[in-house]
């Protein structure tokens, strides 16, 4: 028997995204998930906000170059606001660790870097996730912290 | 189509995203000061002198492609990982393609729209 909707969305919030107990793979795991949720909420905004450059949602035919540029310039000193610039760091690190362990894992889906099966023994560390696999992921935060700190550096001028 | 496809492109797309969305980054970030490249006009790789470049706007055409199949398939893999069945299967598939073909329509008809604009 199936569980219902409700008690599996309920086992997913509290299970997947609160990796604390397992191993570092489910942290892989769950930022990989949580960087592509965010990615995509800042996808859906760009498609929204770059559709203001010819004059936004109602325009359908080519307007006049003077309109699109009064829409377009109205929304970028709407978004020339410190908030919007933190979120634009905030998903600087998500998709570069989604680009790093991405190509982690795009790496295991067609058989490389994958560890040989073997009797589980203490401390039971998963032989699924190997050491070039492990330094990829420690390699995907690094370029995440790196591109944060580059975001800063951008739109704070540190 | 099959779930192995699915998944086939996922991986093909993620890829080619790394691409052109690094042509994208590079075209805003490190051609000059942001703040010009996403201005209306006036510099090199401003707004709109990128969407009349026909090899940029091109970019941006495929990079809407990858990262709307990309976005709504991996959301589509986490829904179905929430729980199954076929209803909500077939439902949260055909849900989120309707999604992707209207944020598709509405991106192209703004690269479109740019590219045209006098």
């Amino acid at each position: 028997m199936t569980d219902s909707l409700a008690s599996d969305l309920k086992r997913a919030l509290f299970g997947w995204f609160y990796p604390v107990r397992y191993n570092l793979e489910r942290w892989a795991y769950a930022l990989q998930r949580i960087s592509g949720i965010a990615v995509t909420g800042y996808f859906l905004a760009h498609i929204v906000e770059t559709g203001n450059v010819v004059g936004g949602l109602d325009v359908w035919s080519v307007p006049a170059t003077s309109h699109a540029q009064d829409v377009w310039t109205a929304t970028f000193q709407f978004l020339d606001n410190p908030l919007f610039d933190v979120g634009l760091v905030v998903i600087g690190f998500m998709l570069a660790y989604h680009t790093i362990n991405g190509i982690r894992l795009t790496l295991t889906e067609f058989g490389f870097l994958q560890g040989r099966p073997a009797r589980p023994d203490f401390p039971y560390e998963p032989k699924s996730f190997t050491k070039v696999q492990r330094a990829l992921f420690w390699l995907s935060i690094l370029f995440a912290v790196a591109s944060a700190v580059y975001a800063l550096n951008v739109f704070f001028g540190v | 189509m099959k779930e192995s496809t699915k998944m086939l492109l996922h991986y093909v797309t993620g890829l080619g995203i790394v691409i052109v969305g690094g042509v994208h980054l590079f075209t805003v970030f490190l051609t000059g000061s942001y703040v010009q490249n996403l201005a209306f006009s006036g510099g090199q790789f401003s707004v709109i002198a990128v969407y009349r470049n026909l090899v940029l706007a091109l970019t941006l055409e495929l990079l809407l492609v990858f990262v709307d199949y990309h976005a709504l398939n991996g959301i589509r893999v986490i829904l179905i990982e929430f729980h199954q069945g076929t209803r909500w299967e077939r439902g949260v598939a055909w849900v989120l393609a309707v999604a992707g073909i209207l944020l598709f329509i509405y991106g192209t008809r703004t690269i479109l729209i740019a590219n045209a604009l006098a």
